[in-house]
């Protein structure tokens, strides 16, 4: 318990310097802007930031593109409220009675509520994160090859099984993603694999193309073929802070929603985007008056709020620990750490102390920041909802082409990107989900590499994933999740909680 | 109680005016769901294709085609296990494809990437245009995508959003990217 003090001071020392607080709040403003826009996500900005973070020092560089990540959430939910469109995937459940307590003349409380439960959700995770940090990583070092290989299998199950929608064809996108994750030169021979002579895939497809075409290009393509409706609130915003009765009476809701997040958002593959709907359900399960969650009740919008920053916060805990991204977000993370020559895994903790307590202290930090950002701000963040969606997205494209462009300063990438986004155009009108596809795609290169360390060592038997106890284990959770989601009864409770509304 | 609803709504419109346009008609051999298994199918189909020259074993254990080859078996199995749970079903339309409506922003992105840096198509040229060129070109293409645009507002917006990005990404975060070599020289 000490050292986790002792860490977290490590850590405040290296966070609180000028230079990183700057880098933080860049972060958290940055986040926060894109997280208001509806169709530009932080996957797209960070990878429009990846390559800038080439001449940032390392701490900095990660400082900056964690509060991207969790200063878009904060953002998304102040778009659900004022505009009933969420701003992220996370803010999805946010809108339902965000907007209803907006339309009531609450706006400002539900942007303080959600604001407050996203402080506090903040600092808990923080605290969450400090104390898995050395018992996560410790069990890291225990995995070899044969581990790793079946901790990811597990992820992906999971993913599936968090996925909306119809198992067979979340399976199906992860199983494209890894697929797809093959093309390029074989990690041992170099011999080329399914490139058909194409230059631009001999080194693969990178994932910065595959993301902003399927999510940023992919994005536009949508919303140009089934416009969204924007209405933006044009009545009073009110007051901001809750009172302390309010407070008190949502406090529950934010701490529920809190506990729900920290341990969905480690699960690998993405239990962040479930925890808001989960937070969702149960304050609706547990309420007095469950009939009236859909007309503007405040513990609906406090808790999912809580739960999905918590949710981002955790899921640095398998990139942080096991080196392992649960998420495409997280991904990019494993690129902008690759860049800096720092290798994700359980030895990051012992190599640079100081990167790994100054990530996790500048959480904390952050969101401080973004409550002093949303808050007295929001009328600088309404204003930018104004902005009509016929020039918010030439500009979106512009961004991605200069960024797809200078990854390699090359133009075939930009091309690539943009036949991707018509294959995300096709995902969305097949009712696939692109999320797994991305996550397979991120796993797929170390999960080859794993099984291939582990028959080297096994000499080619596949026996050795189930004779170690920890990896049979970690199938057998799999294993479970997937039958589990499987059996009607199940089946259809999970698709209730997609489908609340 | 749909039928009631149809009646309602019969009775609504107004005599004169065109009922509502029919949903465009589901194919009734294809559909949503069909069309998603059949995908799958196709594309693990291709895929084992593209890997058919890959060896799947090697010296040490795990040639470089086995991992692909084995996904592209998982694929096809999914793409019928897809296409036999959801035969069944009512098959529904996936609805418009307006590829037309979103050509202006591939033609955008094409030229983007052609521009910046210059290409070579046989013996035709582009020249090193830089983000001067690229940017406008990129922003004026794909916002004419839009159903509401506005021409005048577009061009002057392009041209802020230009001027922004040369400032951001080249002078303020240092990135090596082509400004207008035709007439600054980088």
């Amino acid at each position: 318990m000490m050292a986790m003090f002792e860490h977290l001071g490590l850590g405040l020392s290296v966070a609180a310097t000028l230079q990183n607080i700057f880098f933080c709040f860049l972060g958290c403003l940055i986040g926060t802007l894109v997280g208001v826009l509806p169709g530009v996500g932080p996957v797209a900005t960070i990878s429009i930031l990846l390559p800038v973070t080439l001449s940032l020092d390392p701490t900095g560089a990660l400082i900056m593109l964690a509060g991207i990540y969790y200063g878009a959430q904060y953002g998304g939910s102040t778009t659900a409220i004022l505009v009933n469109i969420p701003g992220e995937a996370t803010a999805v459940v946010t809108a339902i009675d965000g907007h209803e307590m907006a339309k009531k003349g609450q706006a400002g409380l539900a942007l303080g509520l959600a604001a407050i439960g996203s402080f506090i959700a903040g600092t808990i995770a923080t605290i969450v994160i400090a104390a898995l940090a050395m018992p996560m990583t410790r069990l890291g070092l225990l995995f070899g090859p044969a581990e790793y290989f079946s901790l990811m299998i597990m992820g992906l199950v999971l993913a599936v099984v968090l996925a909306h929608g119809s198992l067979v064809k979340a399976l199906a996108m992860i199983v494209a993603g890894v697929l797809l994750s093959c093309v390029g030169a074989d990690m041992e021979t170099g011999r080329e694999r399914m490139t058909f002579d194409i230059y631009m895939l001999t080194d693969g497809i990178e994932f910065v193309v595959l993301a902003m075409g399927v999510f940023g290009f992919g994005e536009i393509f949508k919303n140009l073929a089934d416009p969204e409706k924007r209405d933006v609130m044009r009545g009073k915003i009110g007051r901001l802070l809750p009172t302390l009765t309010e407070l008190r009476q949502n406090l529950g809701a934010i701490l529920r929603g809190t506990g729900l997040g920290s341990v969905l958002g480690v699960l690998p593959g993405n239990g962040a985007i479930l925890a808001p709907f989960a937070s969702y359900a149960l304050e609706k399960r547990i309420s007095d008056r469950p009939q009236d969650f859909g007309t503007g009740v405040p513990q609906a919008v406090a808790g999912p709020e809580s739960a999905n920053n918590s949710g981002a916060q955790t899921s640095f805990i398998p990139l942080l620990t096991l080196g392992i991204p649960p998420n495409a977000v997280m991904a990019l993370m494993v690129g902008a750490m690759m860049i800096q020559g720092i290798v994700p895994g359980p030895q990051v903790i012992q190599n640079s102390p100081d990167l790994f307590w100054g990530l996790v202290a500048s959480m904390w930090i952050g969101n401080l920041m973004l409550v002093i950002i949303n808050l007295p701000l929001i009328g600088v963040w309404v204003k930018l909802l104004k902005v009509p969606y016929r020039l918010l997205f030439p500009a979106i494209v512009a961004f991605c082409c200069i960024g797809l462009f200078s990854i390699s300063n090359d133009g075939a990438q930009v091309i690539m990107a943009g036949i991707m986004g018509l294959v995300g155009f096709a995902l969305y009108k097949l009712h696939f989900e692109p999320a797994p596809l991305a996550l397979g795609f991120v796993l797929g290169r170390l999960l080859e590499e794993k099984l291939r360390q582990a028959l080297i060592i096994s000499d080619g038997s596949m026996t050795t994933f189930v004779t170690s106890p920890l990896s049979l284990g970690l199938l057998l959770v799999g294993a479970a999740a997937l039958v589990i989601a499987v059996l009607p009864s199940i089946r259809k409770s999970r698709d209730e909680i997609f489908v609340e509304d | 109680m749909s039928q009631d609803t149809a009646e309602v709504i019969q009775v609504d419109v107004p005599p004169g005016h065109p009922t509502s346009p029919a949903p465009p008609p589901s194919n009734p051999w294809l559909g949503r769901e069909r069309i998603a298994g059949l995908s799958l199918v196709a594309f693990g189909l291709f895929a084992l294709y593209a890997g058919a020259d890959l060896p799947f074993r090697s010296e040490s254990g795990v040639g470089s085609g086995m991992l692909p080859r084995a996904l592209s078996i998982i694929l096809i199995v999914l793409g019928a296990v897809q296409l036999a749970v959801t035969w069944k079903d009512r098959p529904e339309s996936t609805g418009r494809w307006p590829i037309r409506d979103m050509l202006p922003v591939l033609i955008g992105v094409f030229l983007f990437a052609i521009t910046i840096r210059g290409h070579h198509f046989g013996s035709f040229e582009v020249p090193t245009l830089g983000m001067a060129v690229a940017t406008p070109l990129a922003v004026i293409l794909s916002g004419l995508a839009a159903k509401d645009v506005r021409l005048g507002e577009l061009v002057i917006f392009a041209a802020i959003l230009t001027a922004v990005c040369i400032g951001l990404f080249r002078y303020a975060l240092g990135l090596s990217l082509p400004v207008a070599p035709w007439l600054i020289g980088y």
